[in-house]
């Protein structure tokens, strides 16, 4: 019955709400047959037409005044309830004004900061392709034993198109990372960002170009053949001035014209999260953007660079389109035994592809927000406190309220309000303060001359995370402390300012309050203190690689159409000009310097006298092609046998270094030096191992050892490369040496990009951790700072509640160590516990962690060393001024004072 | 002109929610409209009791928003559309209840009334 009152009254108050006019007009007629009948007794009782009526109107009272009346009721009781609630809310935190500031300050922080970090997962994980119905498109990937996220080969993807049935379209697309852009024959080429796409990628993806049109299908048939461009929306209004004319021009990339034939729209950047590219390029011309020189993009069915996408038919579930991957990746197995031992492949979704295990950026993400939420709820707790003391100290009140006939329900939505107005305006500033921290994230940028953004930003689903956050920590603060003071005996109440009910439950839920805050807090700073220790190392250890005098320059020949003979020729010509140079120590050659940003490439091997696992036909291993300069321009130690030199060279026998890792993992004999790594399988290419080279961080400080080979660049030719030049001096003083040499050699060919390696290494090595610090420590800071601040407030509560017994204590003869021993004995029990379950929970929170980043080996004893002192310090301090205030109270003045 | 008893007395003056017990008494024996109400109050109680005319509107609307009465459109004998209303289950809830604390009440105050006379 309740249920259907309930329903009925909503539906009749949304009708006043929502179909007001209907309403008025039915309200009119309903008042009008009153007036009419008023009249017709007034006729009959002999009055005119008119007196009749002006009596009419009298007896009503005033026709509109009471249309009005009922117009006013209809908005009244809808809303009454709340604006009454909400005002008395309102009313009597303002009279709380310095808790009311300091709840509020609280819920802010802890929500900013979850926003915030919220916002970094939202960007990495959750937003969705910028594309119609994103939720259909998903990611084919072929898998294998060592990358379950494997892009396809050109090859394989027209067989994927041929068989695949499950997808209203297919299309591939590979990144590629620089190539060169002049508007015109005259023109020194710059480097710009391309991506290779298949024919119907803006069809199937269901992106319309702002201006001309996508590519025709037929334009990615023959290879070289359709010298065709659509610009990204963000190239063309910066480099082209957003020319409406500009279908049809001619532009110049890597050498070759293309005709521009249309331009992506705005909302379409691209499908990756980071990178955005400024062309899209026809797949089947490919071949002018060709990265390694010995492999076919069209033409190799294990050159897997593409990224494959489909858009799932809305008739077909993700478990039939694996199911039906699988049975053509089999197919494929038996058409090419070969090329697909022990490879698979499967679909993934946009989050399976985004949560990828190896990609540590959504974890931290992932780590913040877990560490915000944890804050926010220090934060909760806190405030639960200050509220339930509050709700404590307003006994009398409440007990007069409930007296006067106040409900239950009614006491406890009227206590909700109070936090929920507190939590709204909590949320509002934490609103803003995330915000704020939002946009200081954004300005850590990517050293990249390729365009890279960063993409957090205050969207619809941070703010909507923003309300749950505030809604959820209103009724967590809110509800156990007005449940609580609501239960309190009337009588009791009325008689006393402030009394415990008797019973053991409301002292233990206080105490639970402390405990778990301790605890919370405890935690918190635990995790804050590993975290900023780690990051501390990785950026001490960045700063022991000797970098000082180190000046990078980027550089690509493909950018000029040169072949990989000439490129090899203009990079011995360039390292012989360069070291003849006064002022440099040495060069170094190398595809991607330590602590660079691109991915090292793999390579597969069999060691040769190794016993290898009985499922794998190869193992595999970072590689990198350097010369002979790259172990001492980068001072990276051999420990034995030799460096590479100038004789290791195309025709010499082929060599390889190995790092200590990888040595002491296949031969922890300590003998790897003159072992033998066959390359590509065991009946691939010999190589012989020369020499042991110290292992050092390639990819990030965070990462753990992993195997490295080294090869001669001169037996792996590559094309993409970085110079790095060892000065004597300052590196940057050689800056217009590089230029001058380069230019000489090759006058048409751009620097990528020419700074200290210094400069690299502390974008992404230290400024990247310092950033992630600062956020970790801020996050730990509020967090002890709100449980000092909530313990202070309950202890001090507490005792403040115990005046009058202090007071006859001491008057009966307790001694200032009898009541300071009871006083803080009581607080030290409850932090104690807190102390324990804290490092309990500290402890799996470091474990966390460390399975998802770091390889931190066992406790981080320090980190303890210290946080557990700083807890329990701060805990003490809490207890003990308090403690200290009741042992000045003249007993005379306690036992008055009720 | 009707002398009435609110011209003395405004029907704020009436114990509050007397007006509500009045209208859902008299709906729990028929569904009425507005207009008939009005003529029943007067009716039964003998001319003594008699609402403002336009004061019961505010009150029906209010009750009806209070889920204790249902309010529907049909046709008087006189072939005229009017709003009728009638009692909910909820309502005749608290009609019970109403009633239950009236009775409490006027036999509390009858009985004061008759101690001073005594």
């Amino acid at each position: 019955m309740r249920l259907e009152r309930a329903w009925t009254t909503l539906r009749l108050r949304l009708r006043t709400l929502l179909q007001r006019g209907r309403m008025q007009r039915e309200l009119d007629e309903e008042m009008q047959f009153h007036l009419d009948h008023l009249i017709d007794d007034g006729l009959a009782r002999g009055l005119s037409p008119d007196e009749a009526r002006a009596a009419a109107l009298r007896t009503m009272g005033g026709l509109t005044q009471r249309k009005e009346e009922v117009r006013d009721m209809w908005g009244l009781t809808w809303l009454t309830d709340l604006a009454d609630d909400l005002r008395f809310a309102a009313r009597s935190l303002m009279r709380a004004r310095a808790l009311t500031l300091f709840v509020v300050m609280a819920l802010a922080l802890g929500i900013g900061m979850t926003a915030a970090s919220f916002s970094m997962l939202d960007a990495l994980v959750f937003r969705p392709y910028p594309v119609p119905d994103p939720g259909r498109v998903v990611t084919l990937v072929s898998t294998s034993r060592d990358n379950a996220f494997e892009g396809f080969s050109h090859r394989e993807f027209r067989d994927l198109e041929q068989s695949a049935t499950s997808y209203d379209g297919l299309v591939a697309s590979g990144t590629v990372f620089g190539v060169g852009y002049s508007p015109d024959a005259r023109t020194s080429p710059r480097v710009k960002a391309g991506m290779l796409v298949s024919g119907d990628y803006f069809r199937v993806l269901g992106v319309e170009p702002s201006l001309g049109r996508s590519f025709r299908a037929d334009e990615d048939r023959v290879p070289d053949r359709d010298a065709v461009v659509v610009l990204a929306h963000a190239f063309w209004r910066q480099e082209l001035s957003g020319d409406p004319q500009v279908v049809g021009r001619r532009l110049r990339i890597n050498g070759r014209e293309f005709t521009v034939i249309g331009v992506a729209p705005e909302s379409f950047p691209g499908m990756f999260i980071f990178s955005r590219n400024d062309f899209f390029l026809p797949l089947a011309m490919g071949r002018l953007f060709e990265g390694a020189a010995e492999r076919d993009l069209l033409e190799d069915r294990d050159a897997r660079a593409l990224t494959v996408r489909g858009r799932l038919r809305r008739d077909v579930s993700l478990a039939e389109a694996r199911h039906e991957l699988a049975g053509i990746a089999a197919a494929f197995a038996r058409s090419h035994p070969d090329l697909y031992r022990g490879r698979g492949a499967s679909v993934r979704t946009q989050l399976q592809m985004r949560t990828q295990a190896n990609d540590v950026n959504w974890k931290f993400g992932l780590i913040f927000t877990l560490l915000s939420l944890c804050t926010l709820l220090v934060a909760c707790t806190n405030v639960a406190g200050l509220l339930l003391s509050r709700a404590r100290a307003r006994t009398r009140e409440i007990a007069v309220r409930l007296a006067l006939g106040a409900g239950r329900t009614r006491l406890v939505r009227f206590l909700l309000a109070e936090s929920l107005l507190l939590s709204g305006v909590g949320g509002a500033a934490g609103v803003g303060l995330g915000y704020v921290a939002i946009q200081a994230l954004r300005r850590f940028s990517i050293p990249a001359d390729l365009p890279m953004s960063v993409p957090f930003q205050m969207d619809v689903r941070v703010l909507l995370a923003c309300v749950v956050l505030a809604v959820a920590s209103a009724v967590l603060c809110g509800l156990a402390p007005a449940l609580q003071s609501t239960r309190a005996d009337v009588a009791v109440g009325l008689r006393t300012a402030d009394i415990d009910p008797p019973g053991r439950r409301s002292m233990w839920g206080r105490n639970a309050l402390v405990v778990s805050q301790v605890a919370l807090s405890l935690a918190l700073l635990t995790a804050t203190f590993l975290m900023a220790r780690s990051f501390q190392h990785s950026v001490r250890d960045a700063a022991g690689l000797d970098r000082g005098d180190l000046l990078m320059a980027r550089l690509d020949p493909r950018l000029l159409q040169y072949d990989p003979a000439r490129t090899q020729r203009f990079y011995t010509q360039l390292t012989e000009r360069m070291r003849q140079m006064p002022g440099v120590v040495t060069t170094a050659l190398t595809q991607n310097p330590p602590l660079g940003l691109d991915a090292f490439e793999r390579l597969a091997f069999v060691p040769e006298g190794y016993d290898m696992p009985r499922d794998r036909e190869t193992l595999s291993s970072q590689v990198d092609a350097v010369d002979d300069g790259y172990f001492a321009a980068l001072d990276i130690a051999i420990r034995s046998g030799r460096g590479f030199t100038a004789h290791d060279d195309s025709t010499a026998p082929r060599v390889a270094i190995v790092n200590e890792h990888m040595a002491r993992h296949y031969w922890p004999d300590g003998d790897a030096v003159g072992r033998t790594l066959r390359i590509g399988g065991h009946d691939g290419t010999p190589v012989e191992i020369v020499g042991v080279a110290q292992t050092v961080s390639m990819s990030s400080n965070l990462e753990r050892p992993d195997d490295f080979v080294y090869l001669p660049l001169a037996q792996r030719p590559a094309a993409r490369m970085v110079m790095l030049v060892r000065t004597t001096g300052d590196p940057l003083a050689m800056v217009g040496a590089v230029r001058e040499a380069v230019r000489a050699i090759e006058p048409d060919l751009p620097i990528l990009e020419l700074r200290t390696y210094d400069d690299l290494v502390r974008y992404s090595m230290v400024e990247g951790p310092a950033v992630a610090v600062r956020m970790v420590g801020t996050m730990g800071l509020v967090g002890v700072f709100l449980a000092v601040a909530g313990l202070y407030g309950l202890v001090s509560y507490h005792v403040a509640r115990r005046t009058r017994e202090i007071g006859i204590r001491m008057a009966i003869g307790a001694s200032h160590a009898d009541v300071m021993r009871l006083v803080l004995g009581r607080g030290l029990t409850l932090v104690a516990i807190g102390t324990g379950l804290g490092l309990l929970l500290g402890l799996a929170l470091e474990r966390m962690i460390d399975s998802m980043l770091f390889a931190t080996a066992g406790i981080d004893f320090v980190s303890y060393a210290i946080v557990v002192p700083l807890m329990l310090a701060a805990t003490l301090l809490a207890t003990w001024l308090p403690a200290r205030r009741a042992l000045r109270i003249e007993p005379t003045v306690a036992l008055r004072c009720e | 002109m009707l002398p009435s008893v609110t011209d003395m007395s405004k029907p704020t003056d009436l114990v509050q929610g007397t007006l509500d017990l009045l209208i859902l008494k008299l709906l729990a024996i028929q569904p009425l409209h507005g207009w008939a109400i009005s003529r029943r109050l007067r009716a039964v109680s003998n001319e003594v009791l008699q609402v403002s005319e336009g004061s019961l509107y505010p009150a029906l609307h209010k009750l009806e928003q209070e889920g204790w009465i249902r309010a529907e459109w049909r046709t008087t004998e006189n072939n005229r559309r009017a709003k009728f209303y009638e009692l909910t289950r909820a309502g005749r809830r608290q009609l019970q209840e109403q009633a239950a604390s009236w009775d409490l009440l006027s036999s509390a105050i009858t009985a004061v009334i008759r101690l001073s006379e005594g």
